[in-house]
């Protein structure tokens, strides 16, 4: 179905010409390919990663005149300009990543506006380079001359040069949608999610948030680079002017109103953005578009409201707006001076009733239609729950070892000159009343938080100050008690986060789709099932995330820390919200993963849990450590049963 | 497709693109430019059209933007299918969307752009004609006056970002070096820049005796304005932007006297000009032109394109193209009488002799020398090509 | 020239740096409400500050310049309101990122072209309440009105500030911003804080918009360019800080005015923008942007 669906796109693409003779939609059509290539890479950053950027216009507009300053002072032509728009373009790319370091949301699209205000501004300004506000005027190659062999078509010499071009952008967009979709499918798109979503747990699983935002930023730039070159000998006349910030809007407008993390929707709102003016301008055309979008809404509304009586209401309203915006384009004279309140106003009906866009909509609309058969099972088996090799861990030795640490916050200290030492196979609990540091504990640990003093000492090393990403990569992986799953992904895809590690393969390789990227996929995916497996959830494999009821969310946790082939496993209350017999199966499953040789550190309120597995117990209050022992001199302990008296009763049941 | 009613069921209506900037910073400009074409296609076509057929105009805002420029020429020629089309108000517009005309053949008449690089984008046969003043003759004007009819010694420049403004302070500085003099200082602003103090300062501290301007209305206003905040007063001199009711009206007190080469000005001086002025007011309810320089041109450029049909017998690009460079009847335009404007080489209908300086006087726009006007010399005609 | 001439020329520049910072400032005032509440901002906070602007202009023919400031400040509250209304809310409630950033970005656009079909689109003087001829002190000239500016943006900062930190409002915003869901369920209207929120930061604007307007110029485009450089100011104070925008305010335009007489006009925007990149590095919520403790 989808091969046929692919084989049909390239055979339109290249009788395309042939059909439709008219330059202008010749001409219509390469642009809006150029400006898909750039929304599928701003889809990268927006749709995946979650970031808004407002510098796509910038780096699209370095690509461009890459290509225009090559054919202008170096009269190097078309085919070289590509990979040194694409070099450049990856280079402003990681400039603009890199001050993005620890910035996010609003942050994050100041950063890249004002990237882009600069680089507009360097563009116009250097004038020795760019020719400036003149612009720099290109001559599209004849890419290949047919005429001769094909006389019978009659074609002219710019005509034949429009054609030939045309396919040659096709055939670009063509690689580009097969990369981003190879890109998007691998570890990569994953991680891109995952950070969205939740960057700490990303980073506590290894995928480091930073790395990872740079690389989607650089990957972005890289197409947009390229579609600037297309763009550049597509116009044959580029000037500063044309690489605005408004530009910048409009793909952003191009990728939401398509519809995010699709590759459809990204065309589909590339489309939409170039045309959108044109069809504005022509009221004739405009009012047959809007009458078409009445028909279409009554057409669907009207069978939605005999299929969901109940909501006849909620339905009536879109479908009486589009009635009423077709009225309104007939009873409207003239369109120039109204036509960007007409656009606004659509932006508007699409945040109200396709929120995730056009493909969303026609997307979920099909799912409907025709329910797609149950995905397969994932597969798993028992001989691949673990790792091929075991942890090695010294034996007789602290595996970790936390050496005074106080953390402090402004006046509070969370944590008062703590000691711990974790012997290597055992299972550690740690307790205490609410807010005795033991989360905090934690934190510190993963690398979440930088410890005000003291050493942390894993495995002899001293890690504290180090990222999470990092410590994670030395073997200590860990749960959240407010669990952070990655909502989006499927459960399948939570633990390949997870297992990010395993990889070797390069972007090249994903990209190319080499044996090695396919092998190391199809071993992930057994690996990440095998996982599923051992905690139980095998059947939900395809499942998204954020539906699993609240239990089995920190049973995918365990199996997504266990992924990461850790040496330590921190486990922060995983009983809470769990019922009695769920209890049981997780005493299993934590006994099985000690027995693996695994190690654990154990916060748990369900005092029986902690002393039925702990081995040692290590009690905190106020942020200092007031007892320590086996299960049950700690429980004797008149310190310990103070402390829990002077907090809650509830809590030490 | 949207074609003004023709009233003649029979002959097929003439498509004539027409397009500028409707929405945004320079739709004044356009606006007027388009009014004033609409208001000649109007008083052809109740006369009969041409030949007989009446003229359809397809209008499309190119919001100042280049890419919507050039996607705007390509429907024009492939979809609608237009025998010419008027218009351009910027000149990044222009250079950006006039090579998809000059590759269909079909004239395109700037009535308002001024880039001197327009017309000379292309060899002949050059499908680009102008009805404009370029950057080259408003320089030279602007140069002459400011160091030989004034004796200013010590000129700065001041000049937006956009390529507007960088092409003209290029000309000024050549025209300026031509006279053997060289500017104090060349200062830049942006569009929407509403503090000039560091811009005046340096021209000021440079020791400027006079400032030439190549901007638009709202920042022009604000240079005049930001001179009289800093008690500093030299006269200004500048291109044709500076008879915007933009910067008139803000710049007020502090905009009077400043000086700008004119095609045309609000003074009903010819019968001509008088009944245009008067059916402009007329038709779009205004007492002040917004822009008279851009109605003006628009206006003639309609008349040149229809004397160049009735010429050529035909709609063919070519064949008016070549009308227009071979023009056997006088044009009475509202500008000039153009006489043979066009040549195979020359592109450019508006000479060095025809613009005058208008000065700001009363809020309005004046001629700045009377003599420049007197007598015979109310209508400035191009020397014979 | 002389250093007594050059001190001279360094004072007028921070003296106009001083009044085009406020002139950001105060604008950027008004993403910090909205911030505050709702995590989101008002893409179209410049033409909030155009349509109060324009508002106050076909206004204050009719009633003079004082009792035309209330009917703005009211037109601000209720424009502020239709945007959360119409924009905002609809996102918050699907929890769409895009859906707000769209929404004010639509809603910019649409009340930029009413403006244009309604008051033209040409740049428009604004009266100015005061005499327009500069003050001189010590040879540094200064508008009336940028004196107005200062003192008028500084005025209405602390006022909303006090009302925030006075006001019952004030506390169900504080509660609000910390956490949306636990105020919710302390019976707080938080959609209702929201709505205020926006209201008080389009007032804000609108306010704005009539006070800068006889320096500045208004128009149906005098928002855009604004909008952003006050954006880049809320950003480098930190869209968490009430007052952080008068420092990042003055630190722009300063910096504008200085890079453009000692450097290059061509080149003025830049070394501003640098500094906000270096800052963001530093400092990844802004200047005084309070950097959030992580709470796993």
């Amino acid at each position: 179905m989808k091969r046929i669906a692919v084989l049909a796109g390239i055979a339109a693409a290249l009788v395309f010409p042939f059909v439709v003779t008219s330059p202008y939609y010749l001409h219509l059509v390469v642009v809006i390919a150029i400006f898909s290539i750039v929304t599928l890479g701003l889809d990268i950053v927006f749709g995946y990663t979650g970031e808004v950027s407002l510098g796509h216009a910038a780096l699209f507009g370095v690509g461009a005149y890459t290509a225009g300053v090559l054919a202008f002072q170096f009269e190097i032509g078309f085919w070289l300009a590509i990979p040194a728009a694409i070099v450049v373009a990856l280079a402003f790319g990681a400039l603009l990543a890199l001050p993005a370091l620890r910035v996010t949301g609003p942050y994050l699209a100041m950063v890249t506006l004002a990237f882009g205000t600069i680089v507009a501004i360097l563009i116009n300004e250097m004038t020795f380079l760019t020719n400036g506000p003149l612009g720099i005027s290109l001559q599209k190659p004849m890419f290949v001359d047919l005429r001769t062999w094909l006389p019978f078509l009659e074609l002219s010499r710019p005509r034949m040069r429009d054609i030939a071009f045309y396919y040659v952008v096709a055939a670009s967009f063509g690689l580009v949608l097969l990369v981003v979709n190879r890109l998007l499918a691998s570890r990569y798109g994953r991680a891109f999610e995952a950070l969205r979503d939740s960057p700490i747990a990303s980073d506590c699983m290894g995928v480091s948030v930073y790395r990872h935002k740079v690389l989607a930023f650089v990957m972005s730039a890289g197409f947009a680079g390229f579609a600037g070159v297309l763009f550049a000998y597509s116009e044959q006349y580029i000037a500063p002017n044309n690489f605005s910030f408004e530009l910048s809007i409009q793909f952003l407008l191009a990728v939401t109103m398509g519809g995010r993390k699709s590759r459809v929707g990204p065309v589909l709102g590339a489309a939409i953005v170039v045309y959108l003016p044109n069809l504005l301008a022509d009221i004739d055309q405009f009012r047959a578009v809007a009458g078409g979008v009445a028909a279409i809404a009554v057409l669907a509304g009207g069978w939605r409201m005999l299929r969901v009586p109940e909501e006849r209401l909620r339905t009536a309203v879109p479908v009486v707006l589009c009635i009423g915006f077709f009225v309104f384009s007939l009873m409207l004279q003239k369109i120039t001076d109204y036509k960007l309140t007409v656009f606004g106003l659509m932006i508007l009906f699409m945040v109200y009733y396709l929120p995730e866009g056009i493909w969303g909509f026609v997307k979920a609309g099909l799912a409907r239609l025709m329910p797609s058969p149950p995905a397969a099972v994932a597969r798993g088996d028992d001989a691949h729950v673990w790792s091929a090799t075991a942890p090695v861990v010294a034996e007789g030795r602290a595996l970790l070892e936390v050496q005074t640490i106080t953390m402090q916050f402004g006046g509070l200290k969370a944590l008062d000159s703590v000691q711990l030492t974790v012997m290597p196979g055992t299972i550690h609990g740690l307790i205490g009343p609410n807010g005795s540091g033991k989360s905090t504990m934690m934190n510190v640990l993963t690398g979440i938080y930088t410890p005000t003093s003291g050493a942390v000492v894993f495995e002899g090393h001293e890690i504290q100050g180090r990222t999470p990403s990092d410590i994670a990569g030395t073997g200590i992986a860990r749960t959240f008690q407010n669990v952070q799953l990655f909502g989006e992904l499927s459960l399948l895809e939570n633990i390949m986060v997870g297992l990010n590690h395993v990889y070797r393969g390069t972007v090249g390789d994903v990209a190319l789709a080499t044996p090695r990227a396919r092998r190391e996929e199809q071993a992930a995916r057994l690996r990440a099932a095998s996982l599923l497996r051992f905690v139980g959830l095998e059947a939900l494999a395809h499942e998204e995330a954020r539906n699993l009821p609240y239990g089995k969310q920190r049973l995918l946790e365990i199996a997504r820390a266990l992924a990461l082939d850790p040496k330590l496993l921190l486990l922060d209350e995983p009983a809470a919200g769990l019922t009695a017999p769920d209890i049981r199966e997780l005493i299993d499953i934590i006994r099985k993963i000690r027995d693996h040789g695994i190690t654990l550190i154990l916060i748990e309120h369900h005092m029986d849990v902690v002393m039925t597995l702990s081995d040692t117990v290590t009690v905190l209050d106020f942020g200092q450590k007031i007892a320590e022992g086996v299960p049950a001199a700690v429980q004797a302990d008149p310190k310990v049963i103070a402390a829990y008296l002077g907090g809650s009763h509830a809590e030490a049941a | 497709m949207s074609v003004l009613v023709a009233t003649t069921a029979l002959a097929q209506p003439i498509k004539v693109g027409l397009t500028g900037p409707f929405t945004g910073g320079s739709a004044s400009m356009g606006v007027s430019m388009r009014d004033g074409v609409k208001l000649a296609v109007g008083e052809i076509n109740k006369a009969g059209g041409i030949m007989g057929r009446q003229i359809a105009l397809v209008e499309r805002d190119d919001e100042a933007k280049n890419e919507i420029g050039v996607q705007i020429a390509q429907e024009l020629i492939n979809k609608e299918q237009v025998v010419a089309t008027l218009g351009f108000i910027n000149t990044g517009v222009a250079l950006a969307s006039q090579r998809f005309y000059q590759e269909a053949e079909i004239p395109v008449l700037n009535n308002v752009a001024t880039g001197t690089a327009i017309t000379g984008q292309f060899k002949a046969p050059n499908y680009i004609f102008r009805t404009a003043a370029n950057d080259l003759i408003q320089s030279a004007m602007i140069a002459n006056e400011a160091i030989k009819r004034q004796g200013f010694k010590a000129p700065a420049i001041l000049a937006d970002s956009t390529n507007y403004g960088q092409l003209g302070r290029e000309d000024l500085v050549r025209a300026l070096t031509g006279l053997g003099v060289k500017t104090v200082a060349e200062e830049k602003f942006n569009i929407g820049d509403t503090d000039m103090t560091a811009q005046l300062l340096r021209a000021k501290q440079a020791g400027a005796d006079v400032i030439l301007t190549y901007a638009i209305g709202p920042e022009l206003a604000q240079i005049a304005n930001g001179m009289a905040k800093l008690g500093w007063k030299v006269p200004m001199i500048g291109s044709w932007t500076l008879s915007m009711a933009t910067f008139i009206d803000n710049a007020g007190a502090n905009g009077e006297g400043a000086m700008m080469p004119q095609t045309f000005i609000q003074t009903g001086n010819t019968a001509k000009r008088k009944v245009f002025i008067e059916s402009y007011q007329a038709a779009y309810k205004v007492d002040r032109i917004p822009s008279p320089v851009s109605a003006a041109q628009g206006y003639d450029s309609v008349f040149l394109l229809k004397a160049a049909i009735e010429q050529a017998k035909s709609t063919d690009g070519a064949k008016i193209r070549a009308a227009l460079e071979n023009l056997q009847t006088k044009v009475d335009g509202v500008v000039t009488v153009y006489d043979r404007p066009y040549s195979p080489a020359d592109h450019e209908a508006i000479s060095n002799n025809i613009p005058v300086f208008g000065v700001v006087k009363g809020g309005r726009v004046v001629v700045a020398h009377e003599d420049d006007i007197a007598g015979d010399k109310a209508v400035r005609v191009k020397p014979k090509n | 020239m002389t250093s007594e001439y050059s001190m001279q020329v360094l004072a007028q520049l921070l003296v106009s740096g001083i009044a085009v910072g406020m002139i950001y400032g105060v604008i950027a005032f008004g993403y910090q409400l909205t911030f505050a509440t709702s995590k989101t901002l008002n893409f179209g906070q410049g033409e909030a500050l155009m349509l109060g602007s324009l508002v106050g202009l076909s206004v204050v023919t009719i009633t003079g310049y004082w009792i035309m400031l209330p009917i703005v400040l009211a037109f601000g509250m209720i424009q502020g309101a239709v945007v959360e209304r119409l924009g905002v809310r609809q996102a918050i409630k699907t929890k769409s990122e895009a859906g707000w950033i769209m929404a004010t970005i639509a809603l910019g656009i649409i009340f930029k072209n009413l403006a244009e079909n309604i008051w033209g689109r040409d740049a428009l003087k604004f009266p100015s309440p005061l005499p327009e001829a500069p003050l001189s002190f010590m040879g540094v000239n200064v508008l009336p009105m940028e004196v107005v500016i200062v003192f008028g943006a500084l005025a209405m900062m602390l006022l909303v500030e006090v009302f925030n930190r006075r006001s019952i409002y004030g506390k169900a915003v504080v509660a609000t911003a910390n956490d949306r869901d636990a105020a919710g369920l302390m019976g707080i209207n938080t959609s209702l804080v929201i709505t205020f929120s926006y209201a008080l930061s389009s007032m804000t604007a609108a306010f704005a918009g009539v006070l800068v307007a006889p320096v500045t110029l208004t128009g149906a485009s005098m928002g855009g360019a604004l909008g952003l450089k006050a954006f880049a100011v809320a950003i480098i104070g930190g869209l968490s800080s009430g007052m952080g925008v008068v420092v990042g305010g003055l630190i722009l335009g300063i910096t504008e005015t200085l890079t453009g007489y000692y450097l290059s006009t061509g080149y003025k925007d830049v070394p501003g923008l640098v500094l906000l990149l270096l800052v963001l590095s530093l400092k990844p919520s802004g200047l005084f942007g309070s950097a959030t403790i992580k709470k796993v």
